[in-house]
């Protein structure tokens, strides 16, 4: 009974569930606000993106015409779901992860990606020309990215001997990896960029050339949810690249401190870069984000031979 | 077999009327197989308001406010064109430092709307920072324009026979401040524009356009100065003070994106130095004089630079104080055709670069576009025009 | 392969106050020529009416009380109104100003938009008049 109530709270209220939509919203604020800044304006008030969110549950939800309709409804329920559910298995605000198994690494990584995958099939599924550019695009990006990105989060965990977050954390709690794997520390951030679809990379949601992409025709709770999914994702995002590289999350004010250092670093290149075109990114990933992250792996290997 | 497999991963992708990548409304269509555009063709009308038909029932002095609002960013211009052609009809000359009052803020207005599209071309590039930034700047020659003549927008200097605002000292010493800061933010932009390597990656090589092409095309303007072509009219036909005082002309030969904007930078550069010479050898005089209400009949052209091109005005006149027919070619009706010609190959993605390449203004360029399924090719004439409105009109009222 | 170019810009502006001015601004002095709401002064007034005839959107009408006593009442409708300026031009007599800081003229209704000029006792017989002639 108490297990149940337990996961009742775990997955509703705390920390995953309500708190964990809070903290996304939170979290979006901190990015716009630091771009506003930088930009030299001003930027929105806190409650911005839980005002935008509950404005777009309020709005009338229109069903183009020719669309699946169950897909439509249900894809932007499971990609929330997917996010929120990967970020059970990493350290929120410092506390230990709710549930914690040996593998729960890639779990992460691929319920991280059931976002990108359910946006893709959403911008098919609706069947505009603006939609399959975005959804061509999105999937594009996705082979793009994933693979330096998975490799920069094994990184930390070849070292650590362990596909356990739990236990990498506790690995890089005493050694700060940033110092060790900077190279893998780069290409993380960038990779994470490049799942949020953030400038430089947000050519799948390009707003100058297709419309909004896969998300055009999506109007009202469909919208709500995927970009509640986004932002949980940059907070999982974060936490994973806090956890790993930045020496673990002890407590929430080490949480607040590093992953508002990450998200710095992030907005910093947001800012200072322009957009690149979709053959361009790929190109880019795979030439230098790929030798970089294998040489990293070299570095690694060489060091790990040695000791 | 080819043509089938190629045809079902083909489809138009519109532009417009409604798109972010337009600010005003405008209708394109790409037909894209992948990425890569293959054609297109662009429809316009959709701003049309009726200019031409309107200054026929207004007084000439009426007609002034009228025509400068024909655009918001290059309305001093229009007006300028206007009182130009109106005074070379009357026999009027206008008062020297008059004409020098109209020059500067011509320039003050170029450089307004080069920062505008500056701004502008880097959010289409999805380069949002020089965006706010250059827009930043920008409001130092709104203000500057705004001490001087009351307004940010349709600042209303012309009237016919000379200028309604005087230049004074203060204005003066404002005007140099603004301009000291912007030329040193100006040399910012062009290292920006040409050294970053990733925003150099979205113009570089991109909708090249050759010197012949250019020619043929009929492009006016900074496009195709960015093209080797020596066409600017300040030089060619120059009017107000440009006769005394040249102005020199920016060419860049390579003809791409990044050709289009080095060209416009370097024109902001040369406008603030050509501002500060005019207001060093700002001449004492008249700021007006008397023009009478009823204008000599006769026609006439007048021939100005916009910051987007050659702007073109024929005025007739028949002896009344109403015009009888004033026909507008602005320059983007020039250039919007080479848009369609300039895609072909490129990606969908460059193709919101190379539209704001040629700076557009669809406000400017409105015609009413008739489309004809039947696929008749003649010419329709004043008559022609005037009856068909007759019969539409006859038959949605039975 | 340079990137980051703007770097120092945004590192000035992290720091530094933003530029965007507060609406409405308590610190804003508008420029001594801003063009804002027409007055009309009678005084002065000879009725040539130059500037009813010269407005390129027709929102100033000239009514004639008395035109032997110069007695006149100017309806201007500020909804019509361009700010062009081209009245003041015409008047020879200095009777037309616009006002320079009354620039925030937005309203709920459009009947606030026109405005009768002129002396008080004038203005009450023509609206009375216009009231019993049911025009508009």
């Amino acid at each position: 009974m108490i297990e149940f109530l337990r996961t009742l709270v775990i997955l509703l209220l705390f920390p995953t569930g309500l708190f964990l939509l809070f903290n996304a919203m939170i979290y979006q604020w901190i990015d716009r606000k630091l771009v506003a800044r930088l930009q030299n304006r001003v930027g929105p008030k806190w409650y911005q993106p839980l005002a935008d969110t509950i404005k777009l549950l309020a709005n009338e939800e229109v069903f183009p015409e020719g669309t699946n309709h169950i897909l439509f409804v249900w894809l932007p329920v499971v990609g929330l779901a997917g996010a929120l559910t990967a970020a059970l298995y990493v350290p929120i605000l410092g506390l230990s992860p709710a549930y914690s198994f040996s593998g729960d690494l890639l779990v992460t990584v691929y319920l991280l990606s059931l976002l990108t995958l359910c946006l893709g099939l959403a911008g098919v599924n609706t069947r505009g020309q603006f939609s399959m550019l975005g959804a061509t695009r999105t999937l594009t990006q996705l082979f793009a990215y994933e693979a330096p990105f998975l490799l920069a989060l094994l990184g930390p965990a070849v070292v650590a001997g362990s596909l356990q977050i739990n236990e990498i954390m506790a690995y890089s709690s005493q050694q700060w990896l940033i110092f060790t794997q900077p190279i893998g520390f780069v290409v993380l951030l960038v990779g994470l960029m490049g799942k949020l679809e953030i400038p430089p990379f947000d050519s799948p949601e390009a707003e100058t050339e297709i419309v909004a992409g896969a998300l055009t025709e999506y109007s009202g709770r469909g919208l709500a949810l995927f970009r509640l999914g986004q932002w949980v994702e940059l907070v999982v995002g974060l936490t994973l690249v806090a956890a790993f590289y930045l020496g673990g999350i002890h407590n929430p004010l080490d949480y607040v401190m590093k992953t508002v250092f990450s998200l710095l670093f992030i907005v910093t290149l947001q800012t200072t870069m322009t957009r690149l075109r979709i053959d361009q990114t790929v190109g880019l990933w795979w030439r230098y984000g790929t030798l970089l992250v294998l040489v990293q792996w070299l570095f690694i290997y060489l060091i790990e031979g040695v000791s | 077999m080819m043509s089938t497999i190629n045809k079902s991963r083909r489809f138009t992708v519109p532009i417009g009327p409604q798109h972010p990548a337009l600010k005003e409304p405008g209708h394109f269509e790409f037909v894209v197989d992948g990425e890569i555009v293959q054609s297109a063709s662009v429809r316009l009308g959709y701003g049309h308001r009726g200019i031409e038909k309107a200054v026929e029932s207004r007084s000439w002095i009426q007609n002034l406010y009228l025509l400068e609002r024909i655009c918001g960013i290059c309305s001093h211009i229009h007006a300028t064109a206007y009182c130009i052609g109106v005074e070379q009809l009357a026999g009027v000359t206008v008062p020297i430092r008059a004409q020098v009052i109209r020059t500067i803020v011509a320039e003050l207005e170029r450089i307004h709307s080069h920062l505008l599209w500056l701004g502008v071309a880097a959010h289409e590039a999805g380069f949002d920072t020089l965006f706010m930034y250059s827009w930043r700047d920008r409001e130092t020659i709104m203000d500057i324009l705004e001490t001087l003549t009351g307004n940010r927008v349709n600042y209303s200097v012309n009237i016919l026979g000379g200028v309604k605002y005087d230049l004074l000292p203060e204005h003066n010493e404002a005007i140099r401040m603004g301009l000291d800061f912007l030329e040193e933010r100006t040399v910012h932009y062009v290292d920006v524009v040409t050294n970053d390597s990733l925003f150099l990656r979205r113009t570089q090589n991109i909708a090249v356009m050759s010197y012949e092409q250019a020619l043929i095309a009929g492009v006016t303007g900074p496009t195709t100065r960015a093209s080797g072509v020596k066409r600017d009219i300040r030089l060619d036909a120059p009017y107000l003070a440009y006769a005394n005082y040249p102005i020199k002309l920016m060419i860049e030969t390579h003809g791409d994106l990044e050709a289009r904007f080095v060209v416009r930078l370097r024109e902001l550069l040369e406008s603030y130095q050509y501002i500060r010479t005019l207001l060093d050898v700002l001449p004492e005089g008249e700021l007006k004089t008397r023009i009478p209400r009823r204008i000599k009949a006769g026609e006439t052209i007048s021939r100005v630079e916009a910051p987007r091109g050659e702007l073109f005005y024929f005025i007739k006149s028949n002896g009344t104080d109403i015009p009888d027919r004033i026909h507008i070619r602005t320059p983007t009706l020039a250039n919007i055709a080479s848009v369609t010609h300039l895609v072909i190959g490129q990606h969908l993605a460059d193709v919101p670069m190379v539209l704001i390449g040629i700076d557009p203004c669809f406000s400017c360029n409105d015609r009413m576009t008739v489309v004809d399924n039947e696929g008749s090719c003649d010419v329709w004439d004043g008559e022609k025009l005037r009856q068909y409105g007759i019969e539409y009109y006859q038959k949605r009222s039975t | 392969m340079k990137i980051t170019l703007m770097f120092r810009d945004i590192l000035k502006s992290l720091f530094g106050k933003p530029a965007t001015e507060p609406f409405p601004n308590p610190e804003q002095i508008e420029p001594e020529r801003l063009r804002g709401k027409l007055h009309w002064n009678p005084d002065g007034c000879t009725g040539c009416q130059l500037c009813v005839k010269d407005c390129p959107s027709n929102a100033l009408k000239l009514f004639v009380i008395d035109k032997a006593k110069k007695e006149f009442v100017m309806r201007y409708d500020v909804g019509m109104c361009t700010f062009c300026s081209q009245c003041i031009e015409n008047c020879r007599f200095n009777c037309l100003d616009m006002a320079q800081d009354e620039w925030a003229l937005s309203a709920s209704s459009s009947e606030s938009f026109i405005e009768f000029y002129g002396k008080e006792t004038n203005v009450k017989q023509l609206l009375e008049a216009s009231t019993t002639d049911d025009s508009e």
